[in-house]
């Protein structure tokens, strides 16, 4: 009965009252794009909350000469000399280098082997879902796994590998894997290429076949070779997909952890010692946190400048 | 009718009330929950024994239950820190002895004096229990000093017309001697002894310590002094350097795979901890396997583990706390720690007889941790407690380059005991 008794009534109209009070009309045009940032401030203040925060507090630590780090503790006061170690540290610069050499060498061979096995899997041939199923694979292993496996493969006294060189004749002794420096280098590089390259060829091959046929065809009616299809079709229509990929393989690269951890520790000699591993060491190791965050720091400093740098390749490759 | 609906209603609530009240205080009290976080709960042995603790604790305390939870030993250490720093640490806390000082110095730990004073615990002849002594405060009671022992394989020393080696010069000579390609692959198969090389610094000094100890050789003395560059310490260097320069130990191998190596009869000694034993009985060679002293003198040996309590918690819990201290410490758990452990208890007032009669060489235990404890063995080095993790790794680093770069250990020597005096000036 008594809901019969209002008369039907525009929703603005219905509630002025409560439209005054809030001062807030999103229905006006001009105030439109402000329920675009209502509803995404949630997410905004978890991601500052969960990235931003943590963050901040990285950077002030790492110019306070802290041990372990309590937010319930005062701050102690500012200071440089975590930065000014930081630099004059040859650990740190060869964490520098070794992580140079890895992010070149993985995210090289990556490209190289991720892209080939793409192009390999996009054309047609009889079991070409178990091919691609087995490219896949490395990628679907869970990394604690797959370093297990390799640590096994590349066991310096009872490993299949040093079995392999010796009755292979290529080696006479057993080659001590993991107290080599350049042995246990060549070991994590290749256990990361292994582990990262189907990522490249897994965007690889979504981005080939995003490809229209009738630019091959096009091609082929000009008269153009599958190099020159390759090189003037393939590869520029494939840049936007792979200059994101390679910098997602970089950032991998820069901050992968475990597979270092688990398969040298960073030795031997600090020959695989990369700046995550340094960080991790000084903060959880040696329990110096200032100087962690320190590292820390630089090591995302160098991330964004690496990562700019390459989308800005992307750009240039796409227009 | 209203009138008795409202009395009716009023009697419900507070009843209701009551019944809160009550369920509000009960809980309050019965319902405490005391975290316990350790790296032995699945150890076998040990483990048991911290599960019998825990049993007898709750039966003594009805409604107190204690979450005991589980961190893999490789993850200990950061958990740890960052429960602590987070302001969330466990109540009841078990550390490894050389890491619980870096806490100490973070005043996380309480000191533990008054309420060992109020208890009347009598910590006289306490293995170990010196460690546990924090800038004049104790912080921790030690739950076991040991001593290495060496394990040995009967059947590949008789194989080589060997005996059991006593001193440096026929350990070295039996570990060449029992070092072989078995099949003419050219990849050796059996190794005269076993350490690990791969790993945290820590690990790789305890041995190291074993060679380093015979030559005479120490870290510091005792105060606080590096005293590397010594005659002794490179004859300990020269040492090391020889055993796995020259292939006598597997390579690259945890301490789990090669306590495993040995236990299934691919390596002829062994020198290790009481743990050693019941990795022996389940191994393939395990008739085969015996134990001994070691051929050095004095043995390795040292603290191994802490107990102590956090010092951020409520004085309710802390009472509890050291009940459960109390408790493990009391000479009736002391007695069951030698016989369901198999190990050295640090009580100068357990029982041993009974672990006599389960575990046949627990005299050897015992004499092993006595050897260690007579001539002031310990793993963490006098005046680099706080610095240990780097000065182990830093002592590794070098002892690896010494093998790899194949280096005079004379001049590692001095570029260790430089390197050690700077650290400790941090």
């Amino acid at each position: 009965m008594s809901t019969q008794s209002i008369p039907a009534q525009p929703l603005a109209a219905r509630a002025p009252g409560r439209r005054r009070r809030f001062g807030l009309d999103l229905a006006r045009p001009s105030r439109r794009h402000w329920l675009g940032y209502l509803l995404l401030a949630p997410a905004v203040l978890l991601i500052a909350l969960i990235i931003v925060y943590p963050l901040f507090i990285s950077l002030d630590l790492s110019f306070q000469n802290v041990g372990i780090a309590r937010l319930d503790q005062p701050r102690r006061p500012f200071t440089l000399a975590n930065y000014e170690r930081l630099f004059t540290s040859a650990e740190f610069w060869m964490a520098c280098w070794v992580t140079f050499k890895l992010l070149v060498i993985v995210t090289g061979a990556c490209f190289v082997l991720g892209l080939a096995t793409a192009l390999l899997v996009n054309n047609r041939f009889r079991g070409r879902s178990i091919a691609r199923l087995f490219v896949a694979l490395p990628w679907a292993v869970p990394e604690v796994i797959a370093v297990i496996i390799f640590a096994w493969i590349f066991d310096s006294s009872f490993g299949l590998m040093n079995w392999l060189f010796i009755t292979l004749g290529l080696t006479s002794q057993t080659i001590n894997w993991f107290s080599d420096p350049d042995a246990a280098f060549a070991v994590v590089a290749i256990t990361m290429i292994w582990k990262g390259y189907p990522f490249v060829s897994i965007m690889a091959l979504a981005g080939l076949q995003s490809i229209p046929e009738d630019f091959y065809n096009a091609a082929k009616v000009d008269g153009a070779n599958a190099w020159q299809r390759f090189t003037n079709i393939t590869i520029p229509t494939l840049m936007p997909v792979l200059g994101v990929t390679i910098v997602l393989v970089m950032l991998w690269v820069f901050r992968d952890f475990s597979i270092i951890y688990v398969l040298t520790g960073g030795g031997p000699l600090k020959a695989t010692q990369t700046l995550s591993i340094m960080t991790y060491e000084q903060a959880f190791g040696f329990f110096k946190m200032g100087y962690a965050s320190a590292v820390g720091i630089v090591t995302l400093v160098l991330c964004v400048l690496a990562s700019l740098l390459m989308v800005g390749r992307r750009a240039e490759a796409m227009y | 009718m209203h009138l008795t609906k409202r009395l009716k209603a009023l009697g419900l609530a507070a009843a209701a009330g009551a019944l809160l009240a009550t369920g509000a205080i009960a809980p309050a009290a019965a319902d405490t929950t005391l975290r316990f976080v350790s790296w032995q709960k699945d150890e076998r042995g040990v483990g048991d024994w911290w599960g019998a603790l825990i049993k007898a604790f709750e039966e003594k305390h009805p409604g107190v239950k204690i979450e005991w939870t589980k961190v893999e030993r490789g993850a200990y250490s950061d958990t740890m820190t960052t429960l602590f720093a987070g302001g969330s640490p466990p109540d009841i806390v078990h550390l490894a002895s050389f890491e619980f000082q870096k806490f100490a110095d973070n005043g996380w730990l309480e000191n533990l004096d008054p309420w060992i004073e109020k208890a009347k615990l009598n910590l006289d002849g306490w293995a170990g229990q010196k460690t546990c002594e924090w800038q004049g405060e104790t912080v921790c009671i030690m739950m076991l000093y040991f001593g290495y022992v060496m394990g040995y394989n009967e059947e590949l020393l008789q194989k080589e017309g060997l005996a059991v080696p006593t001193t440096w010069d026929e350990f070295i000579a039996a570990a060449r001697k029992t070092t072989k390609d078995l099949n003419g692959d050219g990849i050796l198969d059996q190794f005269g002894t076993g350490h690990e090389t791969k790993g945290g610094g820590g690990q790789y000094l305890s041995e190291m310590l074993n060679y380093v100890l015979d030559a005479g050789g120490r870290w510091t003395d005792a105060n606080g002094k590096v005293t590397i560059d010594t005659p002794e310490m490179v004859e300990g260097l020269t040492r090391w350097k020889a055993v796995v320069k020259d292939n006598l130990t597997p390579r690259d191998l945890s301490a789990g795979e090669v306590r495993q190596l040995f236990a299934d009869g691919k390596i002829a000694m062994k020198f290790d901890g009481p743990w050693l034993y019941p990795i022996m009985q389940k191994g393939a060679a395990k008739d085969k396997l015996k134990l001994a002293m070691v051929p050095f003198d004095p043995p390795v040996g040292g603290s191994s583990n802490v107990l102590g309590m956090a010092s951020e918690i409520s004085d309710d819990r802390k009472a509890l706390v050291w009940d459960f201290i109390a408790l493990a410490t009391s000479d009736d758990f002391q007695t069951k720690y030698a016989t369901m452990a198999a190990s050295t208890p640090p009580s100068p007032r357990a029982d041993v007889s009974g672990a006599k009669g389960e575990t046949p060489h627990f005299d050897l235990l015992v004499e092993a941790a006595q050897a260690a404890a007579k001539a002031g063995v310990d793993r963490i080095p006098t005046g680099l407690e706080i610095q240990y993790n780097e000065f182990a790794k830093m002592a590794m680093e070098e002892a690896q380059r010494m093998i790899i770069q194949d280096l005079d250990p004379k001049a590692v020597a001095a570029t260790m005991q430089a390197k050690a005096e700077a650290i400790q000036k941090q």
